[in-house]
């Protein structure tokens, strides 16, 4: 029952021994004693071994009728292997107990001390709850982030659509003012529904009246300098000339203007006439 | 000492029966004949469990899970030197105990396991690895303190001899019998025993019957692992308890010492290797070293 060993290079033994190999000339071949002595753990055994007549409730012990064959690194394999031999015992166990009638089953009303206190029970509690609020949580957070990136470009759109119809809306209706300005209609008699407004800000373009699309009349550029350029017409009006200096009251444009007769064609209305007016047309 | 008490205390005994008059002889002679009649065979067992001193607190932790399991077990204190095993036997009778488990560590980071059956039983020396407390958080599985559990052994202690002593010894000693003072009635668990890469894996499971959601159909049995959980290597299995020759020994057992120090080895054997390299590289260097040429400058030009 003794065999070499070789578990160093060194240690080889001399019948494996190929030619070419060298042998360090000074290792002593070792001898690792393996002891299996099989009849005497046989009649060891028999010496301890529980009588034979005893029934299964004095030891409970039940055998799995399969050897485990899983690779020892994989873990998940492993552990399942595990489990279904604790599970067929189980089963087994069940079926015996109930041929030799031992309580199995703790109802549910039995307290007894437990080998995990209640405290221990609730830190494991609290644990599982945790780590699936943070899955969760975490879960969450990426949804987000993935929506986000679509989200905003959905949103950009959106916003420019809006913008986009504001602006139509505001020039529609701009050029149905100016064309209404002439003076009002008798609001009853439209009874509130306004065909032509309706017409003028429906989305249907055929719907529209031609021209409220136009651009309306463009001052040629020499107007508009005159108009707009360097401050506009009343560029000088608050300078202080030597002319100015001297007067004490400032020039009289409004007495010159009621001073013309009032040929002038319509007398302008007061400021909140014109303001009303302005806001209804 | 304790052996020699006990034979005083046993002569004592039988000298007072014998003076106390031949009724009470009589008296004893017919109960015995009537005893044997109402005997019935009882698994009667009791562990000691102890550990030596260096225990670290995950072994602790360990035994003190060893101990609520198991409610036959008797716990002792720590034994003071690991070179007077002989003093187990003699502690074991002191406490009425037929088995021992006791935890030796050694270097503070090695853990052994010796499983004895203490009058002349044999005793299995074991290395233990990967320990997982009932404390770890994972295990989320409980059991009443004191139930009797399952046993559950692979087919593979059946296939070889020292698997069916271990296995025997086994059941004696993780088997709580049904007369334990502290045994409760009902079974909640199971202990399963399997062999994988010629080491025992231990694991502990809880046993849940669901009630089924519906009336009708059985009830489902699931499993949740309660703890510990070990990895035994057998080592040696002795003919004595703690002593006595050996009847079997593991070839595939290394111990954790010489692992450590092949790995350190290995670990210097990088810088040798350089080292035996550099001088190569000289001694090859001087091989290629040729004589000044004839015709060098400083040959011609004095």
């Amino acid at each position: 029952m003794t065999s070499l060993d070789e578990d160093l290079p060194a240690d080889v033994p001399m019948d494996e021994l190929s030619e070419a190999e060298s042998v360090d000339e000074d290792s002593v071949p070792r001898q690792k004693i393996e002891i299996d002595n099989k009849i005497a753990l046989e009649r060891i055994r028999d010496t301890i071994k529980l009588d034979p007549s005893l029934p299964w409730t004095e030891t409970l012990s039940v055998t799995y009728p399969a050897v485990i064959e899983v690779d020892v690194d994989d873990d998940l394999n492993r552990e399942l292997a595990f489990y279904k031999q604790a599970l067929d015992g189980a089963k087994k166990a069940m079926s015996l107990a109930e041929k030799h009638r031992l309580p199995f089953t703790r109802p549910a009303d039995y307290f007894a001390e437990m080998v995990k206190s209640d405290a221990h029970m609730e830190r494991i509690r609290q644990r599982l709850l945790d780590e699936s609020a943070t899955i969760k949580r975490s879960e969450e957070k990426r949804k987000e982030r993935e929506g986000k990136k679509f989200g905003k470009q959905v949103q950009m759109e959106k916003l420019q659509e809006r913008e986009r119809g504001k602006k139509e809306m505001e020039e529609r209706l701009k050029g149905l003012k100016r064309k209404r300005k002439g003076g009002l209609d008798n609001p009853e008699e439209t009874d509130g529904f306004d065909v032509a407004v309706e017409e003028a800000i429906s989305d249907r373009p055929s719907k529209r009246p031609k021209g409220t699309g136009s651009e309306g009349k463009k001052l040629p550029r020499q107007a508009r300098d005159q108009k707009f350029g360097f401050g506009g017409p009343r560029r000088h009006s608050k300078q202080n000339t030597k002319a100015s200096t001297d007067e004490f009251d400032a020039p009289r444009g409004g007495s010159g203007k009621g001073g013309r007769a009032s040929k002038g064609g319509v007398k302008r209305l007061g400021k909140s006439r014109r303001m009303s007016a302005r806001g209804r047309s | 000492m304790a052996s020699v008490l006990k034979t005083q205390k046993a002569n004592a005994s039988k000298a007072s029966v014998k003076g106390k008059g031949k009724r009470k002889a009589e008296d004893i002679d017919d109960e015995e004949t009537q005893a044997p009649i109402a005997k019935r065979p009882k698994n009667k067992q009791r562990v000691l469990l102890l550990s030596s001193r260096g225990i670290t607190h995950r072994m602790r932790h360990f035994m003190n899970d060893l101990e609520a399991l198991l409610p036959h077990v008797k716990k002792d204190s720590k034994l003071d030197s690991k070179n007077h095993l002989h003093l187990l036997p003699e502690l074991a009778d002191l406490n009425n105990c037929n088995n021992t488990l006791y935890f030796e560590a050694r270097r503070h980071e090695d853990l052994y396991l010796w499983a004895a059956k203490t009058p002349n039983g044999p005793s299995i020396k074991m290395h233990v690895q990967n320990v997982h407390t009932m404390d770890e958080l994972k295990m989320t599985g409980n059991c009443l303190k004191g139930s009797r559990g399952i046993l559950s052994f692979d087919k593979s202690f059946d296939e070889s001899e020292w698997g069916r002593l271990t296995k025997e010894v086994f059941t004696h000693i993780f088997g709580v019998p049904p007369q334990a003072r502290k045994a409760k009635p009902f079974i909640d668990h199971i202990l399963t025993f399997s062999v994988l890469d010629d080491k025992i894996w231990f694991r502990n499971f809880q046993i849940i019957e669901k009630d089924p959601t519906q009336p009708n159909g059985p009830p489902q049995t699931s499993l949740v692992e309660i703890g510990p959980r070990f990895v035994l290597t057998p080592i040696r299995i002795f003919e004595g308890a703690f002593s006595g020759a050996t009847v079997y020994s593991n070839p595939e057992f290394v111990s954790p010492a010489a692992v450590r120090s092949a790995l350190k080895r290995a670990k210097g054997n990088k810088y040798g290797k350089r080292k035996q390299a550099e001088e190569d590289r000289s001694g090859r260097k001087e091989g290629r070293r040729r004589e000044e040429d004839e015709l060098a400058v400083a040959k011609v030009f004095a």
